[in-house]
Parts: C-alpha cells; sequence; structure tokens
C-alpha cells in the first residue's frame, strides 16, 4: 500500500471540531476562537480568509499543534492532537506537516539546499531522490541552491521554503501568508509553486490569507471572522472573494 | 534622553546583572587585594605599638662592617645604659639559636628553634598566655610549637645549647610570639635572660629595652641614653621603634599587594572584553530601536550619549557591588589565612576610603572606555534601518588595516621573542620573551575574527559528528558571528594561555631542577645538619663506610675563608665523587692546587694555570694553582675545592658539613634507610634526606605554588565564562525566531538544547586551543630563557585538562541560556522579532 493510497482512504487530512482558544484571563480574556468545525481534504488547497485579528493565525497553531487548545478537538489524519505532550507533537510535526511562515523561513547559516534538507536531517530520515529532483526542478532555483538566504529574493527564499516544506512529504503543510511580505510577481510565482504541489504532487496545503488574489489559488476559501467560521467558498475567484468578504464586512 | 536609557536599562535587568558581576568581581578582586593588605597592615602596626608601649626607649645596635655576623650589643653598654640617670630598669633581649630536640630525639623543623630571653617584670614584652615566666631550670614554649610537638606545661623538654649539648628544662608555660615573623617560623623557646645567653652562645643582646623612671619624658631619656652609648647604636622611644617596624612591615606587604593587583589587572581586562562585546551586541539588537530614535529626531551625540551614560550606569552600579564583593573577599582570604595559622594580626576587614575610590573609579572607566567602540557604531545606524525588517547577517570581511597590523604585532612579537631567545639567559632576555609573547597576544586579538572559522571547523569536527543535526548547527552558528566569537573566546584565551604558562614554566623547572639533582647527585641520601654551620663528626662517616648495605660514602666539609678581599666558602670531599669538570682536570688536584666552580671562576677572571692567593685561618695567605673548573651548578658542592690534607692544614679538624650516600645494588630502599639512620641517630642535629624526599620537598613547593596562582587566575576565567553566558544568551534573543523555526521543524527541547550547549563547547574550544597554544610556545621560551640548559616539559595531563575544563566551562555557560531558549513557546517566539 501506497502513501497516496493511505491518503485517499482517508479523505480528511485535517479535521478541527468545537475548537475553543482563550488567550489570557478574567477580565483580560480573549476569544480568539470560538468554536470553530472545519475539515481540510486530503490532496486540496484550501485558504482561511477573514479580516485581521479574525482568528486566522490562532486557528493554524492550534491545527498544527504549534498552540495548545482551549477546548475541542482536532485531527491531523488519524491522530488526535489535543492531549498530546510536547516530545509527541514534536514528532508528529517532524512526520506530518510542513511549515511555511510568512518571514524569517530560513536558517541563515545554512545554504538553500541545506535549508530544504533540514527537516528530513532533522528526522533522520533518507531524502527520496526522485522527489527531491522534483521538487528542486519544480522550485526553478537551480544554480542558486548552494547560496546563503541572505543572497536570495525574498520569493526565491519563500519557495525554498515551500520546497523544503515538500521535500518530507507531510501529510499537511500550513502556510501563514507565505506571500505577505512579497511583491505582486514574486508572490505569483510562489502561489503557483504551491498550486503546483498540489496538482503534481498530490500535496495538501493550508493556507492563511488575506489577500482575495492569493485565495483565488486554492480550491477551496474558508471565511473567519471574529473566532468563527462564517463561510465558505470553492474554486474561488479573486472577484467571488471579494464579494464574500464585503457581505461578512457589512 | 536619559530617562529613555534609564528605562532601557531597567527593561533589561538581566543583561544588566550579567555585565554588572564580569565588572564587579574584577572590581571586588582589586578591592578585595586592598582589604587584605590594609587590615594585615593594621594589625601589624596595632600589634607592634601595643609591643612597644612597654618601652620608653629601646636601643638597637646599628648596621655594622661588611661581611660582619649580626651585629649585637654588649653587655658592658647596658650597664652603662643602666647608669644614665632618669632610667628606671633596662634589660638586654638575647636571641640566638637553641635547638629543641622533639619526642623522637632529633631535633624539630627544618630549622633549629630560637632561644630567646624572658624578662621577669615590666620589661617583659612577651606575652605568658598559661604558666609563668621561667626562672633558673625552665624554660616556655612558643604555642605553636608545644602544639605542634606534642609538649604540656609540665612536660620535661630538651635543648640544645651553644655546644650543641643535650639539656633539660621544666616547661612551665607557654607563651605567644605576636607579630614576630621570624619566631613564628622557626618557633621558639624562652628561657630567663641568663639561661638564654648561656643557651644560645650569644655575648650580646639583638636589643636593650628601657624603662623611664616617674617623671623622665621618653624622648629626654632616649637623648640621654644616645649620649652614653655613643655612635654606632639605634636610639628610640618606644613609639620611634613602632613606627619604623611598621613602616619596614609595609613594604613587605606592598609587595604582596602589586603582585595580587597584577592579577587584579588581568582579571579587569578580561571583564573589559566581556563588556566591550556585550555592549557591541546590545547596539547590533537595538539597531532599529536606535534607528526609530533617530528618525523621529535624536542626533547622533544623543545615541552616543546615550550609550555611553548606560555603560556609565553599569559601571557605578557594578563598582559599588563590586567593592562588597572586595570586603567579602578580604574577610574570607583573612579567615582562611587564620585557619591555616598563618601568624598575622587579626583585625576587621574595612574599606579604606582610597579603595572605594580606586575601586569605583576604575570600574567607572573600564566599563565607559569598553563601551566607546560600541558607542561609536551605534551612531553610524541609519535611520532608515528602522524599516528594515530581516536582521543583517554580520558577515566578516578581513579588512586592509586589519591585516596590516596583525602583521606588524606578529612580526614584532616573534621578533622580540627570537631576540629573546638568542640573549644570554637572564632577567633581560626574559622580559623581552614576555614582551614578543605580549605582541603576539595582540596580533592574535586583531587576527581572532579571521581564524575563529577555520579554527571553529576543526573544534567543532568531532562535536558535529557527535551530536547530529543540533551538532552541526551549533558549529555553523559558532562561526556565523566571527567577531563576536572572537572577542568571545578572547576574553577565555587569556586565562588559559597564563595557566598554560604557568604550568610548562612549572613543569619544565621541576625536569630541569629534577635531572640537574640526578646528574650532580647521583646519591640516594644525604645527612646533613639541620643548621648550616654545626657539623657531623667523622665518625658517622666511618659507621657508614662499615655498612655492607652502603655501596659508597662521600663526606663533604667546609669552612670559611677568603680569596683576596673576598669571603669564599672553601670545602673538602673525600669519597669517591665524580667532579664535572668545565675545563682543566682533576688529574693534577693535589697539595698546593685548587679547583672551583665555574661561576667563581668566572667572577674572578682566572682559568686552570693560574694562581690564587687564599687566606685561611691556620694557613695564612697561600698561593695555589688552579687545576680545575667544575660545573657548580648543583649548590651542594663548595665553590671552591682543596685536597684534605690540604683543607686539615687550612682549617684544622672540621666534621662534615655533609654526607651523600649511596646504596648497595639489590638492597631495599628501607633496609638501606634503616642503616644510615642508626648511624646518625645519636646526634640530634643530624638530618636525612633521601634524594626522593628531596625531589617531592622540591616538587611539593612547585605544586603548591602552582596552585596558588591558579587559583588567582581561575577569576579571570571566570569572568571570562559569564562572557560566553552573556555572549550567548544575548545571540540567544537574537535567534528567537529561528529557535522558534527549528522547534516547528521537529527539533526537540533537548535538541535545541544541545545545539547551543555544543555551540558555548565550541567557544570554550576554541579560547582554549588558542590559549594552550600560545601558553606552551611562550612557556617554552621563557624557559630557555630563564636558565641555561633547560629542559622542556609539556605537562600533557594539565594542559589537556585545561583544553577539557574549558569546554566545560563552556557547557556550564550555556546552562541558563539554552534553558531560556527551550522553555519559550514556539508561536510566541514567531511572533516576535
Ligand atoms: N498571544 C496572544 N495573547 C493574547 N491575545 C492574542 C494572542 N495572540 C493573538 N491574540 C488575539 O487573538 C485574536 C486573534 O489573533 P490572530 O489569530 O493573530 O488573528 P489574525 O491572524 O486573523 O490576524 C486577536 O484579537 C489577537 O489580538
Ligand atoms: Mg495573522
Amino acid at each position: 500500500m501506497t502513501l497516496t493510497e493511505v491518503r485517499r482512504a482517508a479523505p480528511d487530512a485535517v479535521v478541527a471540531r468545537g475548537l475553543t482558544k482563550v488567550y489570557g484571563e478574567g477580565d483580560a480574556a480573549v476569544h480568539a476562537l470560538r468554536g470553530v468545525d472545519v475539515t481540510f481534504a486530503t490532496e486540496a488547497f484550501t485558504a482561511i480568509m477573514g479580516p485581521s485579528g479574525s482568528g486566522k493565525s490562532t486557528l493554524m497553531h492550534c491545527l498544527a499543534g504549534l498552540d495548545t487548545v482551549s477546548g475541542g478537538s482536532v485531527h491531523i489524519g488519524d491522530v488526535e492532537l489535543t492531549g498530546l505532550g510536547d516530545k509527541q507533537l514534536t514528532m508528529l510535526r517532524r512526520e506530518r506537516i510542513g511549515f511555511v511562515f510568512q518571514a524569517f523561513n530560513l536558517l541563515p547559516t545554512l545554504t538553500a539546499e541545506q535549508n530544504i534538507r533540514l527537516p528530513l536531517e532533522i528526522a533522520g530520515r533518507q531524502a527520496d531522490q526522485v522527489l527531491f529532483d522534483r521538487v528542486i526542478d519544480t522550485v526553478g532555483l537551480g544554480d542558486r541552491l548552494r547560496h546563503k538566504p541572505a543572497e536570495l529574493s525574498g520569493g526565491q527564499q519563500q519557495r525554498v521554503a515551500v520546497a523544503r516544506a515538500l521535500i518530507s512529504k507531510p501529510q499537511v503543510i500550513f502556510a501563514d501568508e507565505p506571500t505577505g511580505n512579497l511583491d505582486s510577481r514574486s508572490g505569483a510565482e510562489v502561489l503557483a509553486f504551491l498550486r503546483t504541489s498540489v496538482r503534481e504532487l498530490g500535496q495538501t496545503i493550508v493556507m492563511v490569507t488575506h489577500d482575495p488574489l492569493a485565495a483565488s489559488y486554492a480550491d477551496r476559501v474558508v471565511f473567519l471572522h471574529d473566532g468563527l467560521l462564517v463561510s465558505e467558498l470553492s474554486q474561488p475567484t479573486p472577484q467571488s472573494v471579494l464579494d464574500t468578504l464585503l457581505t461578512l464586512e457589512a | 534622553m536619559l530617562r529613555t536609557t534609564l528605562a532601557g536599562l531597567l527593561a533589561h535587568k538581566l543583561r544588566l546583572l550579567l555585565t554588572s558581576v564580569a565588572i564587579a568581581l574584577g572590581v571586588g578582586f582589586i578591592a578585595g587585594t586592598f582589604v587584605l593588605t590594609d587590615t594585615i597592615e593594621a594589625g601589624f602596626s596595632r600589634s607592634f605599638s601595643a609591643d612597644a608601649d612597654r618601652v620608653d626607649v629601646a636601643v638597637t645596635p646599628g648596621d655594622g662592617g661588611k661581611g660582619e655576623e649580626r651585629p649585637t650589643v654588649s653587655p658592658a653598654h647596658l650597664a652603662k645604659v643602666r647608669a644614665v640617670p632618669g632610667v628606671a630598669a633596662a634589660e638586654g633581649l638575647v636571641r640566638g639559636t637553641a635547638a629543641l630536640v622533639g619526642k623522637d630525639g632529633k631535633t624539630v623543623g627544618d630549622l633549629p628553634t630560637t632561644g630567646v630571653s624572658i624578662h621577669q617584670g615590666k620589661l617583659n614584652r612577651s606575652t605568658i598566655t598559661s604558666g609563668t615566666a621561667p626562672r633558673t631550670g625552665q624554660a616556655v614554649l612558643d604555642e605553636n610549637t608545644a602544639r605542634i610537638r606534642g609538649f604540656a606545661v609540665g612536660d620535661t623538654i630538651s635543648v640544645l645549647d651553644s655546644a650543641r649539648k643535650t639539656r633539660s628544662f621544666a616547661l612551665v608555660g607557654l607563651f605567644d610570639v605576636g607579630v614576630d615573623q621570624q619566631l613564628a617560623y622557626t618557633g621558639a623557646v624562652g628561657f630567663d635572660p641568663e639561661t638564654a645567653r648561656e643557651m644560645t652562645g650569644e655575648k650580646g643582646f639583638v636589643e636593650l629595652d628601657v624603662l623611664a623612671a616617674d617623671g623622665v619624658a621618653p624622648d629626654r631619656l632616649r637623648d640621654a641614653v644616645a649620649a652614653a652609648l655613643g655612635k654606632g647604636y639605634e636610639v628610640r622611644t618606644g613609639e620611634q621603634l613602632a613606627a619604623d617596624l611598621a613602616a619596614a612591615n609595609g613594604a613587605n606587604s606592598r609587595l604582596l599587594t602589586v603582585g595580587l593587583l597584577l592579577f587584579g589587572l588581568v582579571a579587569m581586562l578580561v571583564a573589559a572584553l566581556v563588556i566591550y562585546n556585550t555592549f557591541t551586541i546590545l547596539v547590533a539588537q537595538r539597531a532599529r530601536e536606535m534607528a526609530l530614535l533617530r528618525c523621529i529626531g535624536a542626533t547622533k551625540r544623543q545615541i552616543f550619549g546615550s550609550i555611553v551614560l548606560e555603560s556609565a550606569v553599569v559601571g557605578l552600579i557594578s563598582s559599588a557591588l563590586g567593592l562588597l564583593v572586595g570586603l567579602g573577599l578580604g574577610a574570607g582570604a583573612l579567615a582562611v589565612l587564620d585557619a591555616m595559622d598563618v601568624s598575622l594580626p587579626t583585625g576587621t576587614a574595612a574599606l579604606a576610603p582610597r579603595t572605594i575610590v580606586i575601586g569605583l573609579v576604575l570600574g567607572l572607566l573600564v566599563t565607559m572606555a569598553a563601551a566607546l567602540l560600541p558607542a561609536r557604531t551605534a551612531t553610524r545606524v541609519a535611520p532608515i534601518a528602522a524599516l528594515r525588517t530581516q536582521v543583517e547577517e554580520h558577515t566578516f570581511r578581513t579588512g586592509m588595516v586589519r591585516a596590516i597590523f596583525a602583521g606588524l604585532f606578529l612580526l614584532g612579537g616573534l621578533g622580540a621573542t627570537v631576540a629573546g631567545l638568542v640573549m644570554d639567559p637572564g632577567e633581560v632576555a626574559l622580559l623581552v620573551v614576555m614582551g614578543g609573547g605580549c605582541l603576539t597576544f595582540l596580533a592574535v586579538v586583531v587576527l581572532g575574527p579571521m581564524i575563529v572559522r577555520p579554527l571553529s571547523a576543526f573544534a567543532g569536527w568531532l562535536p558535529a559528528r557527535l551530536f547530529g543535526v543540533p551538532g552541526r548547527l551549533a558549529v555553523a552558528n559558532s562561526r556565523r558571528n566571527p567577531k563576536r566569537a572572537a572577542t568571545t573566546t578572547i576574553a577565555l584565551t587569556i586565562g588559559v594561555t597564563l595557566m598554560t604558562l604557568l604550568s610548562v614554566l612549572t613543569g619544565s623547572i621541576r625536569m630541569t631542577y629534577g635531572s640537574q639533582l640526578d646528574e650532580q647527585f647521583p646519591v640516594d641520601f644525604v645527612l646533613a645538619t639541620q643548621e648550616g654551620d654545626s657539623t657531623m663528626p667523622h665518625s658517622i662517616a666511618a659507621e657508614l663506610r662499615s655498612r655492607p648495605e652502603l655501596a659508597s660514602v662521600v663526606q663533604i666539609r667546609g669552612a670559611e675563608a677568603r680569596l683576596g678581599e673576598d669571603r669564599v666558602d672553601a670545602g673538602a670531599f673525600e669519597g669517591p665523587f665524580d667532579v664535572t669538570t668545565v675545563s682543566g682536570s682533576m688529574r693534577g688536584f693535589t697539595a698546593g692546587s685548587v679547583a672551583m666552580a665555574d661561576r667563581l671562576a668566572e667572577e674572578r677572571a682566572v682559568k686552570p694555570g693560574d694562581q690564587v692567593a687564599l687566606t685561611t685561618p691556620k694557613g695564612g695567605t697561600v698561593a695555589l694553582r688552579l687545576v680545575a673548573v667544575y660545573d657548580g651548578s648543583a649548590s651542594r658542592i663548595p665553590p671552591l675545592l682543596v685536597p684534605v690534607p690540604a683543607f686539615e692544614e687550612y682549617f684544622g679538624e672540621v666534621g662534615d658539613a655533609q654526607i651523600m650516600v649511596n646504596v648497595a645494588d639489590g638492597v631495599a630502599a628501607d633496609r638501606a634507610r634503616v642503616a644510615v639512620e642508626a648511624a646518625g641517630q645519636a646526634y640530634p642535629t643530624v638530618r636525612l634526606l633521601s634524594s626522593t624526599e628531596l625531589r617531592s620537598e622540591f616538587d611539593q613547593a612547585m605544586d603548591s605554588q602552582l596552585m596558588v596562582l591558579a587559583g588567582l587566575l581561575g577569576l579571570a576565567i571566570l569572568i571570562s565564562l559569564l562572557g560566553i553566558a552573556n555572549t550567548l544568551s544575548l545571540s540567544v534573543h537574537e535567534r528567537t525566531r529561528e529557535s522558534a523555526l527549528l522547534r516547528a521543524l521537529g527539533l526537540t527541547r533537548p535538541q535545541l538544547r544541545r545545539m547551543l550547549t555544543v555551540e558555548a563547547l565550541v567557544l570554550g574550544l576554541i579560547g582554549a586551543l588558542v590559549g594552550v597554544t600560545l601558553g606552551v610556545v611562550f612557556g617554552w621560551a621563557a624557559i630557555q630563557t630563564m636558565v641555561a640548559d633547560p629542559l622542556f616539559d609539556l605537562p600533557v595531563q594539565q594542559v589537556s585538562s585545561f583544553v577539557v575544563l574549558s569546554g566545560l566551562a563552556g557547557v556550564v555557560a550555556a546552562l541558563l541560556p539554552a534553558r531560556r531558549a527551550a522553555r519559550a513557546s514556539i508561536v510566541g517566539s514567531l511572533a516576535s522579532g
């Protein structure tokens, strides 16, 4: 049974039920998530949208096991996250989750290639050479692989970060505003790369963004507002995303 | 601006603390030195004046002529003083050798005990702590000697008189020698004045103590006594005497002060490096903050001022802290000395105003000076930097200027070292080599950022392989900011260099002298008397020769003669002894000839074949032919030798000063020892030294010296460790997001901790490797300039332990920063920056 077959058998990569997250206590308590039920399908590219402060990053952190939840449950594949200790969460992140952050994604002391291989090294796993070549091919960096991050452009850095997330064949990749710091051309390259990864490599990606154009690259968009899931769109276009946002603001 | 600076400082108490501790330790050491020596000095002058209070006028002999024995005041002069009107009483203090015999029948201690006169009545200056003052047939002992040798009041003790005959006394009391260093060192036996003269054989007095009659002023009496005695005597009032004694003692303790301060300065230098590094890192980290200040209108001057002000506040607070540390260190050292039974006056440790001023000013100046360069860097931050997001990586490029400076220092340093090596061994050569060492060290400081990379690859080779991904990341981190790494490790290098230097020097000196001992004295036992001037009867040597266990017995006699105008120690040896001749030959060593040690021959500018005039007590002045010059570097043969019959003719019947004994092959050491001991048993002053004992005595002396020096250097090393901890925690702070990223990618907490620990380990190893290299090279160079024909010993175990300990120390320094980094929440860290 190959990994792809396993994923087919489990239709949903990430499932959250009744997710709540409260920061602080008493009067100062902030209810960042107030009961979110959401499912992210395998081999799909899903975007999480919402106005600033709506709880997008919090949701992503809770789904990825980077932060503890206040209530509800999260499953990555068949593993329930809530109740896992730090060590188990770390192992889970190693084996099943990939990350792309908005900035500071790469270790400045390592070359682009070393950065890409880093998750495998940490996990003590061998790189799948076929996959590695394909990823390198798709990332389109070619001769710049031996350069340090400081010598790469912002767009190139983000593509290296995506390549790094892909290389360990995680069950799901979480990307938090991966194009937030990029100009629109570099942003488009990174988004295209993400979409290609889903289409051609069968990767599952969940991306947080507040940019309707970025969201339109996804297969599906879910909308957050005030810590609640309020709406969702399939096969979004920039216009349809913008329209939905406007109705939410109103 | 002031308020911004202070608010910034308060917001970062921890980094303030670490920096402060570094400077506080440096200041503390210096202040502690002053506290210690001040307290000792004050104690001495207190006891001197308490002592001298009992005397109105004191008479001491003048300096006396060159080469004469210790001058004394004769009994006739005591009578004269007693006759001076206004003198109520006068006593003469007797002091001389009176060897106490221990319970094993041998004289106690390395030196014979000193016999002193104890006076009855008001002029008694010794403090009898138990029992009574001695009368005829009685004696008192100083408390320490009594305790160590196991005597108590009521016992009978044996003391050798001036003819080395044993005499018995009833021990009637114990006394305190106070701050008299000589008595404390040798131990003391007190007698009534008459017995004291008899026992010591001293004809004169070392001091006359005079009590004034009622109503006679001490200075008037002093003048009267001085007039009665005439020239050649020093007559002082009790007060003057106390002041003079205190001043003479002060000179001694100033030597101690200077010695300790040297170590204090090394510590301050290391602290300055730590501060410099801390401020450099802070400025780099706050570049954005400062750019923001520039954006809203702060001038370069204000930025500069705010950093300098920050350093001033840190410097002032930590110097004040340092003064407290110094007070504690001083008090602690006093307590330790007290516990070790060092006879020092006790007193409460206190900070003199002078100490406070020096501590504060020094701490403040060093801190501010160390912050000047970083402050200047801060002014270069462009306002636009406030808008940049990614922190720039600190790439380092080797500048022309740096290379030139490094080259100059290195050339100068190596040049001076080679020059020193070419010179004849001596102080000048040593100083030149040490100067070369300092220049080379400067070259290493300048080169530091360039050599850190290759060194970290070297030092990190094993850790990178042993510790997997965290290890490899750590090694990469250790070299990412070469300037910072260099400054951090240089601080450690200073301490390790000095430690290694000391250990190489000690090892080499030990080996050199050890081999000289072996070469010159291939003997198993040496018999000698406790006192240099007494001798052993020839019967001992005869007895030894009759023993089948012993293979060879060599007797050495010595006596004083004159060579022209100068005193010289002449001697003769009897038995199978090979003199190592440098020139000439011992074959013609018969009546009418003489042999000389190389140093003496050189001094007198004579060579074999020359005539020398030797003046002896019985032989008058005789002209002798120099037949051989021998290697005199071994101190046990006299520098001038004549054949035995000639010696007896010139000096009469003289006992043996030393007897060297070799054990026959196949005889066990302890059986031989019994035989040798038996021969000397009847003579209390005869002591037996085996060559292994001599060696171990010498080794022990060297070891304890090394321990003390290493302890003093330990402080500099401790401060440099604070530097590593500081750099690391600031780096950790800087890399908060990076750590969070690694954790998100699956690095466990222990792995993150390990990564930081290995980084510190590598830094520690780099510092140690450079230090060990410099220390070994310059230890080798230094020993070449200190003695002729030195042997070089690299105490591998000690030196490698420095490397291992430095690495470990780095690991310890990483404990807290690593813990903090591992505990940080990933989400919180991702958001920061
Ligand atoms: N560590 C925290 N402590 C307190 N409140 C927080 C913390 N992180 C986020 N919040 C609050 O939770 C809410 C959701 O934040 P976030 O998930 O970052 O929103 P988004 O990513 O959609 O902008 C906001 O009101 C924010 O202020
Ligand atoms: Mg966000």
